[in-house]
C-alpha cells in the first residue's frame, strides 16, 4: 500500500475528528476501573449506526487504541488497573507514584503506548492484505471451514474450562439461528414476534454481555479509590530515559505484535509476558517491582501494539482474536461490511480509511493523552452512584438509537442477565459472542456447499483451501486441548 | 464451584431439550436443501445436551473444585452478591421501557438517572435532581438534536 493511499482518506471524510474523538472516548472509558476496552467500544457501537461506515470503524478502532492507554491512568494513580491489560503496569507504575513520580510514570506510559501503537500499525498494514489475498479464491465450503477455524478459537478463549467454553459457543450458535432461515426463508424461533424475523443483532448480544452484565456486577462491587488532581501532571521522558526504555519498548512491541495475532492472547497476557521478558533482559532487573520505568514501558508498549495487531486476523479472515476485536467486528457487520478477502476488493476505501484513522489515532493519543488528564481525574473521582446512573442512561439510549426499538432495549437487558449468569457460573462469554457472530456464516455456507455438491460431504476436504482451513482448525483445537490437559495435570 | 457447575449443567440441559422441542416444530419446506431448516438447530441441541451431560457428570464425579477461569471477562460476582440489587437495576431498566412511550425521552431518562443514583446509595436531594435534569438535557441534545434519533415524544405534546 502506497503512502498516498494512507494520506488521501484523511482529506475526504471525517476520519481525523473520528480518530481524535474515539481516542478521547477510549481514554475516558479505559480510565474507569471495570470498564474494559470492549465495554467502552460496545457502549459506542449503537451510535455508529447512522454514520458513514469508514468513520464508524475508525471511531471504534480509535476507541480501542485510546482505551489501552487509558487503563494505565488509574493503574498508576490509584493502583487499580482501568483495564485488564493495565494490570502489569500497576506493579511499577503505582510504586513510582508512591515515590512522587506519578507524572514521569504517566509520561512513560503514554510515550511507550505511542511507540507500541506505531509498531502495531506497521505490522497491521504490512500483513493484513497479504493474508486476505489468499482468501479471494474462497467458495462456500471454504467459508464454512473458515467459520469452523473461527470456532476452534473457542478452545483458546475458554479459560480453564474447555467444556464450559464449548457450551457457551453452542449457546451462541443457537442464538444465531433465531430469525429467517438463510436458505428456505422459513421463520425459526421467532415465536410470532416480528421484531425477531431478522434475527438477534450481534450488537445487542455484545452490549448485553459486556456492558449491561458489567454494570450489574458493579452494582455490588465496592467503590474504587479516588485520585488527586495534583498527582497527575504528565512529564515526558528525558533523552536519558528514552534510551533506557527503548529496549523494553522493543520487547513489548515484538511480544504484542505476536500475541495480538494469536487467538485468545490479547492485551493482558502480552503485557505480563512483556513485563517478564523486560525484567529478564534488563540491566536493572532488581528495580522491577520497586518503581522501574522499564516495568511500565514494556507492558504499555505491548498492550498498545495488540490494539493494532489484533485487527490482522479480524480484517483478513473475519476471525476476532479478542473481545475488543469481536466488538469491532460487530461494528463492521452493522454496516454490512464483511471482514475477509472481499472487504479489500469491495470496500478498499474503508480499509484504507481505517489504516489512516489508526495512524491518526496513535498520534492523537499523544496529544489527547496529555490534554485529557484533568477530565480523567475528574471522572474517576465522581461518586459511583452518579457514574453508574450515567452509564445506564447511555446504554439504554444507545441501544434504542440503533434501530429505534424499545424491544431491542429489552433484548440487551436480557443478554445482560445472561452475561451476569455466565459470570456467576464462571463461564467465559467470548465463545458465545463468537458463536453469534459466526453462526450465520457457518450455517448458510455449510448448506450452500452441500446444495452445490448434491449433498456430498467430501466437498469440504476436496477443496484445498477448505481442507487447509479445517486442518488448521484441528491443529488449533489439538494445541489447546494439549495445553488444557497439561494445565490440569499441573493442577493435580 | 462444583455445585455451580452442576446447576449450570442442568440449566443448559433444560435449554437443549426445550430448544430441540421448538426446532422439531419447524415445518419442512418444499425448497429444503439436504440439511433443511431443522438440521443444524437439532444438531446444536444434541451437542449442547451432550456437553451439559459431560459437565454434570464431571461435577458429580470430581471431588476437587474447578480452578477459576483465567479469562479476564469472567470475573465472578461474589457469592454473597445480593440478588435484590441486581434485580432492582434490571427493574429500573424495565420501568424505563414501560414509561418511555408515556413520559417521552427527556423525563424518562431523567427519572432513570435519579432512581439509579438513589438505588446505588446516593441520596435524593436538590443536587442529585439537578444532576439528573442536566444529564437528561445532555442526552437529549446528543441523541435527539445531534443524532436526530426519533424517540417517543410522550403524552405531553397532545396535552399541551
Amino acid at each position: 500500500m502506497a503512502v498516498g493511499d494512507l494520506i488521501q482518506p484523511l482529506f475526504s471524510t471525517a476520519i481525523v475528528p473520528a480518530a481524535f474523538g474515539g481516542v478521547a472516548w477510549g481514554i475516558l472509558g479505559g480510565a474507569l476501573p471495570g470498564i474494559s476496552p470492549s465495554i467502552t467500544m460496545a457502549l459506542l457501537l449503537p451510535f455508529t449506526y447512522g454514520m458513514d461506515s469508514t468513520v464508524a470503524v475508525v471511531l471504534l478502532a480509535s476507541t480501542y487504541v485510546g482505551a489501552e492507554y487509558g487503563g494505565s491512568i488509574p493503574a498508576i494513580l490509584i493502583g487499580t488497573p482501568g483495564t485488564n491489560a493495565a494490570a502489569a503496569t500497576v506493579i511499577d507504575g503505582y510504586e513510582m507514584k508512591r515515590q512522587g513520580k506519578a507524572g514521569e510514570a504517566l509520561g512513560i506510559s503514554l510515550y511507550s503506548g505511542f511507540v507500541g501503537g506505531l509498531f502495531g500499525f506497521l505490522v497491521l498494514v504490512l500483513l493484513t492484505e497479504r493474508l486476505s489475498s489468499v482468501a479471494l479464491a474462497f467458495t462456500p465450503s471454504s467459508y464454512f471451514s473458515l467459520g469452523m477455524l473461527g470456532l476452534s478459537v473457542i478452545a483458546s478463549l475458554a479459560g480453564d474450562s474447555l467444556l464450559k467454553g464449548l457450551i457457551a459457543g453452542v449457546l451462541g450458535l443457537m442464538v444465531a439461528t433465531v430469525g429467517t432461515d438463510p436458505v428456505t426463508g422459513l421463520n425459526r424461533f421467532t415465536f410470532g414476534s416480528p421484531e425477531l424475523l431478522s434475527g438477534i443483532p450481534p450488537i445487542l448480544v455484545m452490549v448485553g454481555l459486556f456492558a449491561v452484565s458489567e454494570m450489574l456486577v458493579q452494582t455490588t462491587a465496592p467503590d474504587w479509590e479516588k485520585a488527586t488532581r495534583e498527582s497527575a501532571r504528565i512529564r515526558f521522558p528525558t533523552p536519558a530515559m528514552w534510551r533506557r526504555i527503548a529496549k523494553p519498548q522493543a520487547i513489548g512491541s515484538l511480544i504484542g505484535a505476536f500475541e495480538g495475532m494469536m487467538p485468545g492472547a490479547g492485551g493482558s497476557i502480552s503485557s505480563f509476558l512483556a513485563y517478564n521478558e523486560a525484567r529478564r533482559w534488563s540491566r536493572h532487573g532488581e528495580e522491577f517491582g520497586h518503581g522501574s520505568p522499564e516495568g511500565i514501558a514494556a507492558p504499555e508498549a505491548a498492550n498498545n501494539t495488540v490494539a493494532c495487531t489484533a485487527l490482522v486476523p479480524m480484517l483478513s479472515l473475519g476471525i476476532p482474536s479478542s473481545n475488543s476485536a469481536a466488538v469491532l467486528l460487530g461494528g463492521f457487520l452493522m454496516h454490512e461490511l464483511v471482514p475477509g478477502p472481499m472487504l479489500f476488493v469491495q470496500h478498499g476505501e474503508v480499509v484504507r480509511g481505517l489504516y489512516a484513522g489508526l495512524l491518526v489515532a496513535n498520534i492523537a493519543m499523544l496529544i489527547i493523552g496529555y490534554l485529557i488528564m484533568s477530565p480523567c481525574i475528574w471522572l474517576v473521582s465522581r461518586p459511583k452512584p452518579y457514574l453508574m446512573a450515567f452509564i445506564y442512561a447511555l446504554v439504554v439510549s444507545g441501544v434504542y438509537a440503533y434501530q429505534g426499538s424499545l424491544f431491542n432495549v429489552g433484548v440487551a437487558l436480557a443478554f445482560g442477565v445472561v452475561g451476569y449468569a455466565l459470570r456467576y457460573f464462571a463461564v467465559p462469554f467470548l465463545p458465545m459472542v463468537l458463536g453469534v457472530v459466526l453462526g450465520f456464516m457457518i450455517e448458510s455456507n455449510y448448506r450452500r456447499a452441500l446444495v452445490l455438491s448434491n449433498g456430498d460431504l467430501s466437498t469440504f476436504v476436496r477443496n484445498p483451501i477448505s481442507a487447509a482451513l479445517l486442518a488448521t482448525a484441528l491443529v488449533v483445537l489439538a494445541g489447546s486441548l494439549m495445553r488444557h490437559s497439561k494445565t490440569r495435570a499441573a493442577a493435580r | 464451584m462444583k455445585a455451580r457447575d452442576l446447576i449450570f449443567g442442568i440449566a443448559t440441559l433444560v435449554v437443549a431439550i426445550l430448544y430441540y422441542g421448538v426446532a422439531a416444530t419447524i415445518p419442512p419446506s418444499e425448497l429444503a436443501d439436504p440439511v433443511g431448516p431443522q438440521g443444524l438447530p437439532k444438531t446444536y441441541a444434541v451437542l449442547l445436551a451432550a456437553l451439559s451431560l459431560l459437565l454434570i457428570a464431571r461435577s458429580v464425579r470430581r471431588p476437587v473444585s474447578n480452578p477459576e477461569p483465567s479469562s479476564p471477562e469472567s470475573r465472578i460476582p461474589s457469592p454473597a452478591s445480593p440478588l435484590p440489587r441486581v434485580t432492582g437495576m434490571l427493574l429500573i431498566g424495565i420501568a424505563y421501557i414501560l414509561v418511555l412511550p408515556w413520559l417521552g425521552y427527556f423525563l424518562s431518562i431523567a427519572a432513570l438517572i435519579t432512581v439509579t443514583i438513589y438505588f446505588q446509595g446516593g441520596s435524593i436531594n436538590v443536587r442529585s435532581i439537578l444532576v439528573a435534569l442536566s444529564g437528561a438535557a445532555l442526552f437529549w441534545l446528543l441523541f435527539i438534536w445531534l443524532l436526530r434519533i426519533q424517540y417517543p415524544a410522550g403524552i405531553w405534546p397532545s396535552v399541551i
